[in-house]
């Protein structure tokens, strides 16, 4: 931590604080197994490879493993794209289940992070879903309170609602009732290419602490080498905006709702509060004014952010915490002297926490993915084989897999995986991992309502993208926004 | 005579220059058209760091086969997903069109040689679908093929590209048919042949360049489909491959060789089926044009 902050004691002392006023604000529940109050890089490093956990036995006791039946799963999957170590273990993931339960026929859908949403959509209108599906975070709520899912907790497949992160738990709640199982949970890190901020006259080890200071150091990075500065996305319908803009509209003191708030009640809209204006207002500045981000923002994500990254055209960017492991993926399929350019361009990677407010406010989505058990009468065939939907959940929520499964990219639902000897592993293998999992007492859940993936994958792009192509002024952009989540929330269609 | 000669010489002049305008503009076209393929190919033999670079490698430094032998070898996880997912693409085409043909060439004959009642509304009413963006029938058409049971199915993909592909087969043909003199046929009744054998001995092989018209827009139309294959089909050993590779996509990065290698791959036998039958799609698509 400290070669990236250079500040290692200030990092864990907010770190602590963040934990406490953040974590501590979820529902009153049993002690879980780790001591969030205590959450430090030193101290996950402290209680990785503490403890062995015996998937099977566990989940035989939810499932016997002989037991007979027949599942249909989606999920997320992971692909081309993705680190090759993650891809071994969503391909161990299945084998393992298969050889531990032989006598269910699993007949797993692996679809891409934007299809998943509008594909499980149509097939519910179809009544053709599958029997059990595991979406990004914002969905939960969404499947929930239109009646689709059958409620389900921890407790279900044999774990504790106190072994998961208590803000990814609220995630999956709806009226009052669990309906879900958070597989992985991640929080985003800042990156920068030191190179670049040394040649553009800026500490290359020194992330920027504030927001005004990613407006700032983008400028001077495009006013003295003619290169984007910051890796503005606002493509529309992507994931990758919301993640990469609420940090920025709570850092500033704003919000959709009062979802940064210990205890939200998400009943005042404050999209048009002159906090969330100001953050619009630094995006503003960033496209309109200087002109110091990618000119194609508007319909890049963080796809398209890696390669201007990596040619060295960009200077800072939030980051995936599995962006580490696709560079060194790259790197290592290069060949001749590209090789040496993607060392050139890894060794000058930096990780750092994402800058904070004028407040001094950090804030960071708190993301991952969900497990959920369709109701029969929305199933293809109008059955749900419930014991063999609970004997794939119970594993991929297990210690062991949970963190398997987001070995390169994320870190485990279940909080007994950060004891496992596998996170011990990680923290030896993947360089800024702490950096990455210190932002998790950061992280803030989107707000638990069915509306959440239309306001943070259509309306804030839209805002975004109204005040940057001038349709409209910041504060317009900013009004009209905060009315299309009235009319939303009031039963209106966009 | 020397003002005759000046006066002849100046029109062949004039025609020179918008010959060579129209090279020119034709040049252009060509390379408006023939770059992205192109960039395409050099794309899919560097290496996944050598395709992110900015500036673009324009010629790559270090040419690479390794994304077509990862898509072509079957022992790979990749591959195998790959050649599966050309093979299932390669029957569903094969069937829309066979089906779409064996469908289109008799309705087409019936409408431009019969005359019946409401025959230009239905003629009309099978364009009429084509009037509307494809998408406004994915939600129906799911819930249709659900009831028919055949979801998950390439069946369900047949007969959505067949909904599709047969209006402007129709059409095409119809225009074809309209040119072949009708007294060939009533030659060839006076002679003796029934109405069906005069179709099958004069009207076919005199239309066969329309038909191959028709075979070709079918095979494109269903080979390059996307959303419905996405929708209807919810099992990995059954997509084909415009979904497949949207694989090369993932949640923060892009397999940018990968993708151009697989989507080079998947242009080639639209290329081939084009290049070789092209004299007749463009016999067909200017003889159905004009009535003679």
């Amino acid at each position: 931590m400290t070669r990236t902050l250079g500040c290692g004691a200030i990092l864990r002392g907010t770190v602590v604080f963040a934990s406490i006023t953040s974590l501590i604000a979820g529902p009153a529940l049993a002690a879980p197994p780790v001591d969030l109050s205590k959450w430090s890089p030193d101290y996950v490093r402290s209680i990785a490879g503490t403890e062995e956990f015996d998937t099977a036995a566990a989940c035989g006791k939810v499932t016997p493993l002989d037991y007979k039946g027949r599942l249909t799963f989606w999920y997320q999957g992971v692909f081309e794209g993705d680190p090759d170590l993650l891809r071994q273990y969503y391909k161990d993931f299945f084998e393992t289940f298969r050889k531990t339960y032989p006598n269910i026929q699993l007949e797993e859908q692996a679809l891409t992070y934007n299809d998943l949403l509008d594909k499980f959509r149509t097939a519910l209108l179809g009544n053709a879903a599958p029997m059990a599906v595991r979406l990004q975070i914002l969905g939960g709520t969404e499947f929930a309170s239109k009646g689709y899912l059958q409620p389900l907790k921890p407790e279900d497949v044999g774990w504790a609602t106190e072994d998961f992160w208590p803000g990814a738990m609220k995630a999956v709640t709806w009226d009052g009732v669990t309906y879900g199982i958070p597989t992985n949970n991640e929080t985003m890190a800042f990156i920068w290419n030191a190179d670049i901020f040394k040649r553009a006259g800026l500490d290359p080890d020194k992330a920027p602490a504030t927001w005004d200071d990613v407006v700032k150091y983008s400028k001077q990075i495009h006013d003295k080498l003619g290169i984007a500065g910051y890796g503005l996305v606002a493509r529309k319908n992507a994931g990758n905006t919301p993640y990469r803009f609420m940090p920025q509209l709570w850092g500033y003191g704003g919000g959709v709702f009062d979802e940064a708030d210990p205890s939200p009640t998400y009943g005042e809209v404050r999209l048009n509060s002159e906090a969330s204006k100001r953050a619009l207002q630094a995006s503003y500045d960033m496209y309109v004014r200087d002109k110091s981000v990618p000119v194609s923002a508007l319909t890049n994500q963080q796809a398209d952010n890696q390669p201007l990254f990596l040619g060295g055209q960009l200077g800072m960017m939030i980051s995936h915490p599995s962006d580490y492991n696709v560079m060194l993926d790259l790197q290592k399929k290069a060949t001749g002297s590209d090789k040496d350019k993607a060392q050139t361009v890894i060794d000058n990677m930096r990780y750092g926490l994402i800058p904070t407010g004028p407040d001094g406010k950090r804030a960071v989505v708190f993301g991952g993915s969900n497990i959920h058990i369709l109701k029969p009468e929305y199933v293809d065939g109008g059955k749900v084989d419930e014991p063999a939907a609970k004997a794939l959940i119970c594993f991929w929520t297990s210690p062991e897999w949970s963190l398997k499964m987001a070995y390169a990219g994320s870190n485990p639902g279940n909080l007994n995986g950060f004891k496992t000897k596998w996170m011990k592993e990680r923290l030896d293998n993947i360089k800024f991992l702490d950096v990455t999992t210190s932002m998790l007492p950061y992280g803030i859940p989107f707000p638990a309502l069915p509306e959440s993936p239309e306001i943070m994958n259509i309306i804030i792009p839209d805002m975004l993208q109204n005040a940057l192509t001038g349709a409209m002024s910041v504060d317009q952009a900013a009004e009209d926004a905060a009315k299309n989540v009235e009319d939303l929330k009031g039963g209106g269609g966009l | 005579m020397a003002e005759t000669s000046t006066a002849r010489a100046r029109p062949r002049k004039r025609v020179d220059r918008w010959r060579w305008a129209g090279r020119i503009f034709l040049g252009l076209m060509l390379l408006y058209t023939a770059v992205p393929m192109v960039w395409m190919l050099l794309t899919s033999i560097k290496s996944g760091f050598a395709a992110m670079q900015l500036p673009p490698q324009w010629w790559p430094a270090e040419p690479t086969l390794a994304s077509y032998q990862k898509l072509l070898d079957p022992q790979n996880s990749v591959g195998a997903d790959f050649l599966h997912f050309f093979w299932n693409s390669l029957i569903v085409s094969t069937l829309t069109t066979i089906l779409g043909v064996i469908v289109a060439v008799p309705a087409a004959y019936a409408f431009s040689r019969f005359r019946f009642p409401g025959r230009n509304f239905l003629f009309f009413a099978v364009l009429l679908r084509n009037m509307f963006p494809a998408v406004i029938f994915l939600v129906p058409l799911f819930i249709l093929m659900r009831w028919l049971g055949l979801v998950n199915s390439h069946g369900s993909l047949v007969v959505t590209y067949l909904t599709f592909g047969l209006p402007l087969s129709i059409w095409l043909l119809k225009g074809f048919y309209d040119n072949i003199p009708i007294q060939l046929e009533q030659a060839a009744r006076i002679d003796g042949a029934t109405r069906f054998q005069a179709f099958l001995k004069i009207v076919m092989p005199l239309s066969v360049p329309g038909i191959i018209a028709t075979a070709i827009y079918s095979f494109i139309g269903a080979w390059n489909e996307y959303i419905y294959a996405y929708t209807f089909l919810n099992r990995n050993d059954q997509l084909t491959l415009p979904v497949g590779i949207q694989r090369f996509f993932s949640e923060n990065t892009t397999d940018f060789p990968g993708l151009m290698a697989a989507s080079f791959m998947m242009s080639v036998p639209v290329v081939v089926l084009f290049l070789v039958l092209q004299k007749y799609f463009v016999r067909a698509l200017t003889e159905g044009a004009v009535k003679h």
